[in-house]
């Protein structure tokens, strides 16, 4: 570990990509992930690894694809939107079991859909986490990268304007230079003319007209590995004040800090709330949550759409706590999501209202 | 049981561009890290560099920072300028802290409600060789107002922040720190 | 034509026991045993690409991204390091394996549905990037994998199953030419337009695809060889006229000739 330095979320998660051995990555400018492409750009030639500018998100996800099948770890990212266009290639990418990483700076939180549900075509879903702060983002873009690694899968880093803006005292891990190890599924061209060239498909592997060839098995692994990581990947949340709350409300990433924040403060003023904040969106923390909320009378959940992770949680409780909507679109004019509903007094006063 | 917020202390900074006050806001987050602090900055300003609108937040601590980017109240204010500070008016806290530089400065301030320390930031600036050293000026005077950033620290800030392109800058920016530390006293 | 095929006489027993498919096929071709329709031209540029990459030695090093379309079905059959790629993105795909392993061999297999329908931004943005892979266009002028509907290299008069009194430019446009287009821009090094429906042709286009290889590891930049193929069921032509068919309607507006060369 380096010293702590003040460093804007997007740089941290920048610095810490490329600590966890990211080599590749590639990326289309668009608020606010931008700047999280300039530092890539900035820093990986600092160890020998490739930024591309691409010409758009299209080429962007397509170019990490082919970096990820040479084994080195890649990255790439966008918005909301961008990852729109990129979900093609990450469901195929899905299927090819290749590691990845994805950074969605999003605009707002009308995406938890698209990121907890898989977003494209196919029957798949990707590891999600979603930090709070800068503190955190920096842990968990080491935790996506090993994850990707380990599961051979996409992992998404749901980030925001706020993530991606606000500077904070953290340190970052000092850059590994030596030589990363190549996992064995990985191409180098070298099994050529072997009788055993290696394939790295969606598709699945084999000679076609022999055995091993079988796109039915092949999309029942898939199918199975998904399974496996739903109930492998360990769930994270942070959650308190629950044990003795009459109310505990969820929310997620950097809202998820404003109400943590509002809750504390309501706790300072008497009030027997407690708070629940997921941060593996997938696989989501049911029972965790489930616990959490056991005790109280009540659920709320706030987010800033039209109400998309109440459905998690409502599935999560199975109907033991009634369970309340009390966030709402954002108000911002801009399209970031920034304000000026998500503050702490308004928030505050959602949650007093829901009190029981 | 303490509240984990109880260390929290919050600074917002307004002005208009071209005053310093994102220097500034970086000046006393760095210094505060340089003294071994929890550091949160969230800044915005508009489309224009200079002249336009210009905010930024700052909040310190023992402990890791609970609060969220966007504050709704804060225990201290600089006041650069009049001009934007309409918004950030009311989110100062009762028995708060306001530094405002009186030399440009022309509004009624809510002096029942919170301390008013009184800084000719500009003109000091100016004695001292360049009117844009007021915000460096003001630093100083809030690292020994508050408690909450040393000299050294403010100093050390000071050299973080600056960028390359403006290191012949750094010795007035340190003696506009050391001046506004020693109006302070 | 007809003087040119080759019968088989069926009245007496053969001189010589029959020989294995596999007797004639290249080093790199694990299975020749293939499921695309008779007269298909994709096998014929496929053994071509396959055969030079063996000729130059570059097995050891090659990594070959294959698009979608009725030569997808090769991507199992190959003696190299493959990466199947969606419809349209092999380039970047490809620009994504050049760019971490520089000193391998990178060659994208895709056919004028895919690339110059689908993905023509990504082969013009790697061959403005100078991106040193070779991008192998097998253009029929067709859909074949879906039956024979247009694609934007369909030829004006050419009948297709969406422009069934012939590409009308009125209602479907003009086609494009995508080696001419890809020829003007800086970063191409070598572009070269050949065809698989005569053995001279065969012949040149082994030797164009022999040439785009050497410009790649030449670090020359980006090479794209178009090589026309027959494609008779899309067509809605008898097999044997596949060839002649490629001769008179894709062969007159897509040239054959290279067309820059490094």
């Amino acid at each position: 570990m380096s010293e702590r330095v003040l460093i804007e979320g997007s740089e941290a998660m920048a610095r810490a990509a490329v600590a966890a051995g990211c080599r590749f990555f590639a990326g289309y400018p668009m608020t606010p992930f931008t700047e999280l492409l300039e530092h890539m750009a900035g820093l990986l030639p600092e160890v020998d690894g490739v930024c591309m500018n691409a010409e758009s998100e299209l080429e962007a996800v397509g170019m990490a694809w082919g970096a990820a099948t040479t084994g080195h770890l890649a990255a790439t990212g966008s918005t909301g939107q961008g990852l729109s266009l990129m979900q093609e290639s990450l469901s195929e990418i899905t299927n090819a079991r290749l590691p990845l990483v994805v950074f969605n700076m999003a605009r707002g939180q009308g995406d938890y859909f698209q990121a907890t549900r898989g977003g494209g075509h196919g029957d798949y879903r990707h590891i999600v986490l979603a930090p709070m702060d800068v503190p955190e983002a920096v842990e968990l873009t080491q935790l996506a990268f090993d994850m990707a690694g380990q599961w051979r899968t996409p992992v998404m880093v749901l980030g925001d304007y706020y993530l991606a803006h606000t500077y904070q005292a953290v340190s970052v891990p000092s850059f590994d230079t030596a030589a990363p190890e190549v996992p064995n599924w990985a191409l180098d061209g070298s099994t050529g003319g072997s009788g055993a060239a290696k394939i790295v498909s969606p598709l699945g592997g084999g000679v076609e007209g022999e055995e091993g060839f079988d796109l039915g098995a092949h999309y029942a692994a898939c199918a199975a590995h998904i399974q496996a990581m739903a109930t492998g990947v360990e769930p994270l949340i942070d959650a308190g004040f629950c044990e003795d709350a009459e109310l505990v409300v969820a929310a997620y990433g950097s809202v998820g800090k404003f109400v943590r924040y509002a809750c504390l403060r309501l706790r300072d003023a008497g009030h027997r709330v407690g708070y629940i904040r997921p941060i593996t969106l997938w696989p989501f923390p049911s029972e965790a949550v489930h616990k959490a909320a056991s005790g109280s009378a009540k659920a709320a959940v706030y987010e800033q759409n039209m109400g998309q992770m109440v459905d998690d949680v409502r599935l999560a409780t199975m109907g033991t706590v009634p369970v309340e909507f009390i966030g709402g679109p954002s108000w911002d004019h801009s399209g970031f999501g920034i304000g000026p509903d998500i503050n702490v007094p308004d928030i505050s006063e959602r949650i007093l209202e829901t009190m029981p | 049981m303490n509240s984990p917020l109880a260390g929290e202390r919050e600074l917002m900074l307004t002005g208009i561009g071209g005053q310093g006050v994102q220097l500034a806001a970086q000046v006393i987050a760095q210094g505060a890290i340089a003294d071994g602090k929890e550091v949160l900055v969230f800044g915005s300003y508009g489309g224009m560099m200079r002249g336009g609108n210009t905010d930024s937040t700052v909040v310190i601590s023992d402990q890791p920072i609970e609060a969220p980017p966007v504050l709704s109240a804060t225990w201290s204010a600089i006041l650069m300028h009049h001009q934007y500070w309409a918004p950030l008016r009311v989110l100062i806290s009762d028995g708060g802290l306001v530094l405002v530089n009186t030399s440009v400065f022309e509004d009624q301030l809510d002096r029942d409600r919170y301390r008013v320390v009184e800084v000719p930031a500009t003109d000091v600036a100016t004695d001292l060789g360049n009117p844009l050293l007021a915000a460096m000026v003001m630093a100083g005077v809030y690292g020994r107002t508050s408690g909450l950033v040393s000299l050294d620290g403010l100093v050390e800030g000071m050299r973080r922040s600056v960028p390359p392109y403006r290191s012949q800058l750094i010795e007035a920016n340190e003696a506009a720190l050391a001046k506004g530390w020693e109006m302070a006293a | 034509m007809s003087d040119d095929r080759l019968f088989l006489s069926t009245d007496k027993p053969p001189a010589e026991p029959a020989s294995l498919v596999d007797d004639f096929t290249p080093g790199l071709i694990t299975q020749a045993n293939h499921h695309l329709c008779p007269g298909c031209g994709e096998p014929i540029a496929i053994r071509a690409a396959m055969e030079a990459a063996e000729e130059l030695a570059l097995a050891e090093r090659t990594v070959a991204v294959f698009g979608i379309g009725c030569y997808t079905a090769f991507a199992h059959n190959l003696d190299v390091e493959v990466v199947q790629a969606l419809h349209g993105r092999a380039p970047s795909v490809a620009t994504g394996i050049k760019r971490m392993l520089p000193e391998g061999f990178v060659v994208t297999f895709q056919g004028d549905g895919d690339m110059v329908n689908e993905g023509l931004q990504e082969v013009l943005h790697a061959a403005a990037r100078g991106e040193n892979i070779t991008c192998l266009l097998l253009n029929n002028g067709v859909f074949g994998e879906t039956g024979g509907q247009m694609t934007t290299t369909t030829t004006l008069g050419q009948r297709t199953k969406t422009s069934i009194e012939g590409r009308n430019p009125h209602q479907h446009g003009h086609p494009i030419l995508l080696s001419d287009l890809t020829a003007t821009m800086d970063g191409a090094a070598y572009v070269a337009r050949c065809a698989v429906n005569n053995a001279g042709n065969v012949a040149r286009t082994k030797r164009y695809i022999t040439r785009a290889y050497e410009s790649q590891m030449a670090g020359a930049g980006f090479s794209l060889v178009e090589i026309l193929t027959m494609c008779p069921t899309g067509w809605f032509v008898d097999t044997l006229e596949g060839p002649e068919y490629l001769q008179n309607t894709l062969a007159p507006v897509h040239n054959i000739g290279e067309l820059k060369t490094p």
